[in-house]
């Protein structure tokens, strides 16, 4: 193949092909693009009607998550110092503040209910962690969020205390993650930063 | 058509004799780093199945037209190309999978076996051929780490598939958190690969014996 001794043949092939399978991906993606959004954002609301105290059906299918959502969720304001409401006939029943922070691989995202006492947590959820599945990937386990669910914030200390697995536990205090001292760790200083910086915005409200 | 025993050949090579990860020492990497859930490893094997058969066809396919100067260079783009693929499908309709094997998706691109594969079979043999080694040499490569994986999900933390199994999930069974973080992946690709290694110089002492 006389084409093939030209010296500009090896570029010209790699454009070709380049541009073939790029455009297969491309186009997949372009097909694929709503979807991996649609899932973001149904994974977010997820996660904020899990950490308030909202029964979900166990299978709840995206459109039924999303239907609770927008009933019950107001977005945040100035009133709420950046945590979204959950407004239930008419009166505010908790508050969902977003956390995000440093883990142990990647950032990881959440979100923490706090009931209209400011003082209550209704629960946490994550939406966003890449954690060692197993391990530190554990903190959106069910196990690990239960806890939180009906401890008072800032009784003594900092807002909410992770303890290892051994320690006792008091109102404000839950377990952290046997083998996941980091995750647990960076979870408890970021978590209560925010937490702290949020209950101070509320005091100051007018 | 190939003939009939050849494929057996290549399948046999690519499962037992030349087992990308207990013979060849190759795809070490994500070995150790996606075997701590069975669920996991299952898909992570399924993406490089997919991977290794289809860059296979497609690199044999073109073998005739790429310059030699340049080979490396396509087959790379291919390979990613196979990886990226997957990776969108698994964002798009498997989310939460998506998300627990974070980036190990994509650095299947830099897995050696696929890489290994394209240069030493797909690029001198037929497409089918090609296919049929890159789809065992995955098979090999995801029968091993699955091993893994049962073994670490089992001790480690006393499921299966995320199932609770008996005894292991009991208090009797003291888990082994060292199993699930990466020293057990080491400990136990360890054993693995010699016990493979054990059968397999047993196989040729006896072969020999007979000859």
């Amino acid at each position: 193949m006389a084409l093939r001794e030209k010296a500009w043949f090896p570029i010209f092939f790699m454009f070709v092909i380049t541009l073939c399978l790029s455009a297969v991906i491309i186009l997949f993606g372009s097909i694929t693009r709503q979807r991996v959004k649609d899932n973001e954002r149904i994974a977010y609301e997820r996660a904020v009607l899990q950490a308030l105290p909202i029964e979900l059906p166990p299978r709840a299918t995206p459109s039924q998550i999303h239907n609770v959502y927008i009933t019950n969720i107001q977005e945040a304001d100035a009133s709420s110092a950046g945590a979204l409401k959950y407004i239930k006939d008419d009166s505010l029943v908790a508050y969902a503040l977003p956390l995000a922070g440093p883990g142990f691989w990647a950032s990881i995202k959440g979100l923490i209910g706090i009931a209209a006492d400011l003082r209550t947590v209704t629960g946490i959820a994550f939406y966003e962690q890449n954690e060692t599945p197993g391990l530190g990937g554990e903190i959106v386990k069910t196990e690990f969020r239960t806890q939180f669910r009906g401890k008072k914030v800032a009784v003594k200390g900092v807002p909410l205390e992770i303890l290892p697995a051994t320690a006792e536990l008091d109102e404000n205090s839950v377990h952290a993650i046997t083998g996941a001292t980091q995750t647990s760790n960076r979870l408890g200083s970021f978590m209560n930063e925010q937490l702290a910086a949020w209950r101070k915005g509320m005091n100051n409200q007018p | 058509m190939i003939p009939s025993n050849k494929t057996k050949d290549v399948v046999l090579t690519a499962l037992w004799d030349d087992n990308p990860v207990f013979r060849q020492i190759l795809g070490i990497c994500s070995a150790l780093a996606v075997t701590n859930l069975v669920l996991n490893t299952m898909v992570m094997g399924a993406a490089v199945v997919f991977t290794t058969a289809l860059s296979g066809l497609t690199v044999s396919l073109l073998r005739k037209w790429t310059p030699r100067v340049i080979r490396m260079m396509v087959e790379v783009l291919v390979i990613a190309f196979y990886v990226i693929l997957f990776d969108q499908a698994l964002k798009a309709y498997w989310p939460d999978m998506s998300r627990n094997l974070g980036p190990y998706v994509g650095l299947i691109i830099t897995n050696c076996i696929i890489m290994g594969r394209a240069e030493a079979f797909a690029n001198t043999n037929p497409p089918l051929l090609s296919f049929v080694d890159g789809l065992f040499s995955g098979l090999g490569y995801a029968t091993v780490l699955l091993c893994v994986a049962v073994v670490r999900e089992l001790l480690g933390m006393g499921s299966l598939l995320g199932m609770p199994m008996p005894f292991f999930s009991s208090p009797l069974w003291d888990r082994w958190i060292i199993m699930v973080m990466p020293p057990g992946a080491f400990f136990t690709l360890a054993v693995i690969v010699w016990l493979a290694r054990t059968i397999q110089v047993e196989k040729d002492t006896k072969k020999e014996t007979k000859s």
